[in-house]
């Protein structure tokens, strides 16, 4: 009878061992965490005593359980979560709280092309296991909420349940990043590494991660020819503002509604994303200078940028 | 050695593809499309080298189907046993030896290991589909070692009902039955033991291995 030569076939089954070895090791470290009402949502145990999920996929803050790999169930405190990078971080009580992490390593040498495993532990079960290739990698990216990440991740692979808040992991089992299918439409992204330690360690520090805030709403418009040349400007597009909270940074500063954004702290802006983008928590306190068009004319103002409420956009 | 240090060489690439068709070319042959009369075919396995094919019993509604052969002989197939909880079915095919497929184990698989499928998806007779292992069931959910099913990250497609899902050395781990949320579920290849330790009648072409043991 026909039969498949061993040797030839050898790096198949090598290479099947060392996938099943990687889901293995890293899924020590996966927990499913119920806090909604279909199916546990998937964690990752990132430090002793500390687990990563994602904020969407938490339902509810209170009366949280742990399912952990070996079975055993832990209760949690929610840290904090951060809608804007679609992370969230919990404190295991009691034993738990001794049991070992996941080994991560930084997401900066992945290539393109590379299988990786999507791991998630959807059920009080074991571990599950999705196999799939590095799509598409780019740089520094801010999700929709203004949320930096510090590096694009997109995954070509199948977004089963327990997906989001599982890690990505290597062929070595070592643990590249957290994933989500939230932040972008019909994508399975890979929040690296980088990203969740620094949120998690504002998490774990203050309860939440300090965003800038200005207290306004805009929306871009295009800014006639005719003033642009006349002002000099080298940029198409404004920020037109539609709200002014009152009491805001931006109030106190002097902005109308009606003003035309043009620059912030010396960046041209045109799209609310990029006003954003500008708005990181290390700049809470600062001043900054805000240029606008207002009556035909070029005017600057100095704003202090304030905190983000909790609870709000931008 | 890692497969991980073995990437690196230059030829790494080549003798996995090489593996990858060596197996599902040896699997193929192992694979029969199962056809009855005004319906579109399903896929069985070649089970036991004297003519028993395993399959799923929706493939097979009837007590006779048309089983084609990877070498496109076409036999009539006469089913045996019929098992509809565990949506399996026995026939056997009144030939000489055949090529059989090696049988693995269920129980043993592990996430992330990778299988590969074999049947006739979309009426694609012989089209082979790769994925892994996604989750095995905790023991608690059965009571015993053998899982419920197997499920599987691979696309799978009407046509692969009873065919096989193999392990990376080619060793049939179970019986692709359902496709739920996209996930592939076999019926794992202890079940189908078990169905065949009820017995099958002995076909001429094998030894005695048929009889309830």
């Amino acid at each position: 009878m026909q039969s498949t030569h061993p040797e030839a076939t050898g790096v198949l089954a090598a290479l099947s061992d060392e996938l099943a070895g990687a889901a293995e090791r890293a899924g020590r470290a996966v927990v499913a965490i119920h806090a909604r009402r279909r199916i546990p949502a998937s964690g990752v145990l990132w430090r002793p005593g500390v687990v990563v999920a994602t904020h969407h996929t938490l339902e509810r803050e209170e009366d949280l359980r742990v399912t952990l790999a070996d079975g055993r169930s832990a209760t949690a405190q929610l840290a904090g979560r951060d809608p804007a990078t679609d992370l969230a971080v919990l404190r295991l009580e009691g034993d738990a709280a001794a049991l070992p992490a996941a080994e991560t390593a930084d997401a900066g040498a992945l290539r393109v092309g590379q299988l990786v495993l999507a791991l998630g532990r959807p059920w009080e079960g074991g571990v599950t296991a999705s196999l799939g290739v590095v799509s598409a990698l780019a740089g520094e990216w801010r999700t929709g909420l203004g949320g930096r990440i510090d590096r694009l991740i997109r995954l070509d692979l199948s977004v089963r349940d327990g997906f989001s808040g599982g890690p990505l992991v290597d062929t070595q089992g070592r643990v590249l990043g957290i994933n989500t299918s939230a932040l972008a439409r019909a994508a399975a992204l890979t929040i690296p590494t980088a990203t969740v330690e620094r949120i998690a360690e504002q998490l774990l520090r203050s309860g939440r991660v300090a965003r800038g805030f200005l207290g306004i709403a805009t929306q871009p418009v295009r800014l006639p020819a005719a003033l642009t040349q006349a002002l000099g400007l080298t940029q198409e597009v404004g920020l037109l503002v539609v709200g002014v909270e009152p009491g805001g940074p931006a109030e106190r500063a002097g902005l109308l509604l009606g003003d035309v954004l043009v620059s912030f702290a010396g960046t041209a802006v045109g799209e609310p994303a990029e006003l954003a983008a500008q708005l990181g928590g290390e700049r809470v306190g600062t001043a900054a200078e805000l240029r606008l068009v207002r009556a035909g004319q070029v005017q600057a103002l100095s704003v202090t940028i304030g905190e983000r409420p909790r609870g709000r956009g931008r | 050695m890692s497969v991980g240090s073995a990437e690196r060489g230059p030829r790494a690439g080549a003798q996995l593809a090489d593996a990858l068709g060596q197996v599902s070319a040896t699997l193929r042959r192992s694979t029969v499309q199962l056809r009855e009369r005004g319906r579109g075919a399903g896929a069985g396995v070649i089970w036991r080298d004297d003519g028993v094919v395993v399959t799923n019993a929706h493939v097979v509604a009837g007590a006779e189907a048309e089983v084609e052969l990877w070498d496109g002989r076409r036999l009539p197939g006469r089913v045996v046993l019929r098992d509809p909880r565990r949506d399996l079915a026995v026939l056997v095919l009144d030939t000489g030896p055949l090529p059989a497929a090696r049988i693995g184990s269920a129980a043993a698989l592990r996430p992330g290991e990778l299988v590969l499928a074999l049947g006739n998806p979309l009426g694609w007779a012989g089209a082979l589909a790769l994925g892994v292992v996604h989750a095995t069931e905790p023991p608690s959910e059965m009571g015993t070692a053998t899982p419920r099913w197997v499920r599987a990250d691979i696309r799978l497609a009407p046509g692969n009902s009873g065919g096989p899902l193999a392990d990376a050395h080619g060793r049939v781990v179970g019986v692709n039955t359902l496709v739920v949320n996209g996930l592939g579920y076999a019926v794992p290849s202890e079940a189908v033991e078990h169905l065949l330790r009820r017995g099958v009648p002995a076909t001429g072409h094998g030894g005695e291995w048929g009889r309830a043991a």
